[in-house]
């Protein structure tokens, strides 16, 4: 079943990946890509391990982050409870079936694609500087979300008002997809939001991005507003994860770009002598 | 001079005063949590403790709700005791002698299902001990007051029982639902299907769909935490005997084939009331009762099952015999443990031993298996008698008044000594601080696990499948043996966490059977969708647990019997069924899931409308707020201005 659905996955983004590309990137600079590819990679391979460290480390935490969150992490979903009550039901009042397959299909495929495309975008740049911090914020994302849900042991909404989410409850209107998230998520993992997080840095890199790639930035917009409601509209996050994955986005993208500088990888490449 | 002896007069009157009122321990508003598992674990348990914290709230308590994973869930609430009130089901036979154990002062203080409420009461106790030890004919009445003291007491507020679905594929196997689908018992015996559009390879693989990861974590058959009712662990290890009602009662609540609800339900209310007890149980095995005599070649052992209780027929044992009080049970010839080493009776006599203490003798404290306490509690010694294949069980009491003690003795999972006896050193779990007397064997995962049951262990991932192989060498695949026998050549057990997902699994054709029941908001849909296909049948099931709401008595103010009853009676137990069981529950005053033991006056409904006991305060799951408030003030508690209950609350 996991490899059913993480096949839909990959073909769907597959099918929509290079559509995106001559959309929003152009054959002019897919055509330079092919001459520079080896050469901005290898300027980008220390973001790139970074980040691989960085999900390595998250699967390989999968299996003892339980018993380390027993240890350490403090039981917050009646404090998330208490702070907004039920204020995810705005969400719930405007409910239909249309809607529901739309946040749905968002939270699983937007999202993928959400991720996946900027990255091939700012390959095709021939500065490699926006890749190295959009790979470097994603590392933030990753390290920083997870060092909050070994603290935080909390519960989404479904969890705790199921009878609410009866109609829009993701793994209910469509149950296959549990079979892929649940291979991604703990149910214990909701504060903050990842979802509205990496999609929110994809949208403020759009946005600084947006003299390059015009026509993207009001994608990648729409896109990210609709990930972090669907959160939210699925009964899988409270309105504060959602705001803390936007803050979480904001200090990853502030991180990024004063670490990853336009002179840092030069420096490091002349020290280690590769120029 | 008289100046200052007078000031400090006054000032000594002045400080008495002060510390009068300083000493004073301030009451504050009550503030509670109830905890309980969330909607993943149990989705009703948390819709049912919100409607308990909306009622309490109502009426001026602070309350807040803790979500735990059942292990944690089952870690607090049984081991440690660390809550103020839980929700979550109590899973129970059908007998009510668990009463005994679930309330009896002596387990007060002990681990498991015994007495996690530390409820303590002398008069009490002796209702217990007389339900307990009374003959069939005076049982009934024993029965009945003990229940009554139950009513009054409330130590803990018996909610709802709810039937059990499970929906299952019936093209690759048949027989579903002859015997009880939440027993071991209920996997066995299955007919194994041709497929007309198989593949023509070994299709006799049982493919189960299960919601709760915990079997692929955990085969333990000692763990409180990991097992529910141990049915995973009951197909690996075998019993000495097996109680009959399982062996022929399907537990099925109607007759019908496939999906059907509705009718049976008032039907299952008006109950058998009136009836003797053994004509009941007679009618309870309907159709089944008449070929359901599994046993005919044991007729020689019939008086000696006679005086140890009608209920029980052999399993890993051959037969036994009675003498002055010394029960000899002679095992089955050649029966294997999954690892090819003979089934002695120095195992058996060590199985019991080290159930009653898993440190077996060592100078720690004794540290009894939690789940098999009261089962080996009645026994006095079990010895190895002689030979290999004879054990003898002297009881404390005597046998006559003990058959529902030796149905519980008989029943508990036989262990190879040279697997567990190294268990019973301490655990040692590195840089964790381990409780004195906790040994290795209540917290190993046992995995391979390595019994004698039909199926044996052989493969597991973490939150994804448990799978299982047939035992070819099991007794019960011998001729002669008129026994459920397993028929699947492989069990596989795949962890799917939602009823929706498992549903769609099956009707998918990925999956047999769902050993979970079935949850009810999907209840609705599973049975349509059934009806309409040829290949699809709900099982349904009488229930095998309640939902109820715990109180740690050892805590004020939950230990107050009047704090108790009023909160019970904020629960609008029929509204609670609708709502959030979709009426696939049926509403309970007294603690039973089998309504055969009610006596008329604590039956639902049976007097007046609704609960007989603790009759709800308010309507429509609405409480009376004014009633209910006037309803703490005459238990004796009071309120602030602000409509906030006030206490002394012990933490």
């Amino acid at each position: 079943m996991f490899t059913e659905m993480l096949l839909r996955v990959v073909v769907a983004v597959g099918c929509l990946l290079p559509l995106a590309l001559v959309a929003f990137v152009g054959r002019e600079r897919l055509a330079s890509l092919r001459r520079e590819w080896r050469q901005r990679l290898r300027e980008s391979a220390p973001a790139v391990a970074v980040l691989a460290v960085v999900l390595v480390v998250n699967r390989l935490l999968r299996s003892s982050a339980p018993r380390i969150s027993d240890e350490v992490g403090v039981h917050m979903t009646s404090t998330l409870y208490d702070l907004e009550g039920e204020f995810v039901f705005v969400f719930q009042s405007i409910e239909t079936p249309a809607l529901t397959a739309y946040f749905s299909v968002v939270y699983v495929y937007g999202y993928t694609f959400l991720l996946v495309f900027p990255i091939l975008a700012y390959v095709a740049l021939s500065d490699t500087v926006r890749l190295r911090r959009l790979l470097a914020a994603y590392a933030l994302n990753y390290a920083i979300g997870l060092a909050c849900y070994l603290v935080v042991i909390a519960l989404g909404p479904r969890n705790v008002m199921p009878e609410a989410f009866a109609e829009t409850m993701l793994y209910d209107s469509n149950p296959e997809y549990q079979h892929l998230t649940r291979q991604v998520n703990r149910y214990t993992n909701v504060f903050p939001s990842l979802h509205t997080s990496l999609s929110a840095t994809v949208a403020i890199f759009a946005y600084r991005t947006r003299s390059t790639y015009q026509a993207w930035f009001p994608v990648a917009g729409v896109l990210a507003v609709s990930v972090a409601i669907s959160t939210m509209y699925l009964g899988m996050h409270w309105a504060t994860d959602v705001v803390a994955g936007i803050v979480l986005a904001a200090v990853s993208v502030v991180l990024s770009v004063s670490l990853v500088g336009r002179g840092w990888a030069s420096t490091l490449r002349e020290r280690v002598g590769l120029e | 001079m008289l100046a200052a002896t007078g000031l400090t007069a006054a000032m000594a009157g002045c400080v008495r005063e002060v510390r009068n009122a300083v000493n004073r321990d301030g009451i504050d508003q009550l503030s509670l949590t109830i905890t309980t598992l969330p909607a993943d674990g149990d989705r009703e348990s948390i819709q049912l403790s919100r409607a308990i914290r909306n009622a309490l709230e109502a009426v001026g308590v602070d309350v807040s709700i803790a979500m735990r994973s059942h292990e944690e869930f089952l870690r607090e609430t049984l081991i440690n005791h660390e809550f103020d009130v839980y929700v979550g089901r109590y899973p129970t036979g059908t007998d009510p002698s668990y009463l005994y154990e679930a309330l009896h002062s002596r387990y007060a203080d002990e681990a498991g299902w015994q007495n996690p409420f530390g409820f303590t009461n002398l008069t009490f106790d002796q209702s217990l001990e007389r339900q307990r030890d009374a003959g069939d004919g005076e049982r009934r009445d024993a029965v009945a007051e003990t229940l009554s003291a139950f009513a009054a007491e409330q130590p803990f507020v018996p909610i709802c029982a709810p039937r059990e679905y499970r929906l299952a594929r019936t093209d690759r196997f048949d027989g579903w639902g002859d015997r009880h689908p939440a027993t071991p018992l209920g996997y066995l015996g299955l007919e194994a299907l041709d497929r007309e559009n198989g593949s023509g390879n070994d299709d006799s693989r049982l493919r189960a769909v299960h919601t709760d990861a915990r079997p692929s974590q955990n085969l333990n058959p000692l763990s409180a935490e990991y097992r529910n009712r141990g049915l995973f662990t009951g197909l690996l290890y075998d019993t000495l005997a097996v109680d009959a009602a399982l062996l022929e009662d399907s537990g099925a609540e109607s007759d019908g084939e496939d999906g059907e609800d509705g009718e049976d339900r008032e039907n299952r209310e008006d109950g058998e009331d009136g009836e003797d007890r053994e004509n009941a149980a007679e009618e309870d095995e309907g159709d089944e009762g008449e070929t359901g005599d599994e046993n005919p070649d044991r007729e020689t052992d019939a008086n000696d099952a006679d005086a140890t209780g009608p209920d029980l027929r052999p399993w890993l044992a051959d037969s036994w015999t009675l003498e002055d009080d010394v029960l000899t049970v002679r095992l089955r010839e050649d029966c294997p443990f999954h690892d090819g080493r003979q089934v002695t009776a120095d195992d058996v006599a060590f199985t019991y031993r080290f159930l009653a203490d898993t440190t077996l003798g060592d100078d720690r404290v004794p540290t009894p298996s939690p789940r098999h306490r009261g089962q080996v509690a009645p026994l006095e010694a079990v010895e190895a008698a002689g030979n290999d294949r004879e054990i003898a069980f002297r009881f404390r009491r005597s046998l006559e008044d003990a058959s529902a003690a030796v149905a519980g003795a008989l029943t508990v999972p036989i262990l190879p000594e040279h697997v567990w006896r190294e268990r019973s050193a301490a655990a040692d779990v590195t840089g964790v601080r381990i409780a004195e007397g906790v040994t290795e064997a209540l917290v190993v995962d046992n995995v391979p696990p390595i019994g004698s049951g039909p199926f044996a262990f052989a493969d597991r991932t973490d939150r994804e499948h448990v799978t299982l192989e047939r035992n070819d060498d099991h007794f019960t695949l011998r001729e002669g043996v008129d026994l459920p026998a397993p028929t699947a050549s492989e069990m596989r057990v795949a962890i799917d966490p939602r009823s929706t997902s498992a549903v769609e699994l099956v009707s998918d054709d990925d999956a047999d059977v769902t050993t979970s029941t079935l949850e009810s908001y999907v209840l609705d849909d599973v049975i349509e969708a059934a009806d309409e296909a040829d290949d699809l049948e709900v099982l349904e099931s009488s229930p095998r647990s309640f939902y109820h709401l715990g109180f740690n008595a050892r805590k004020a103010p939950f230990s107050n019997p009047r704090f108790r009853r009023t909160v019970a009676r904020l629960i609008d137990k029929a509204w609670i069924v609708d709502e959030v069981f979709d009426g696939y529950a049926r509403p309970i005053a007294a603690p039973l899931v089998d309504q055969e033991w009610v006596p008329d006056d604590l039956a639902w409904g049976g007097d007046g409308d609704g609960d007989p006991a603790t009759p709800f305060l308010g309507q429509d799951g609405e409480v009376d707020v004014e009633a209910a408030r006037a309803a703490f003030e005459a238990a004796g508690f009071r309120y602030d201005t602000n409509g906030r209950l006030r206490t002394r609350v012990s933490r």
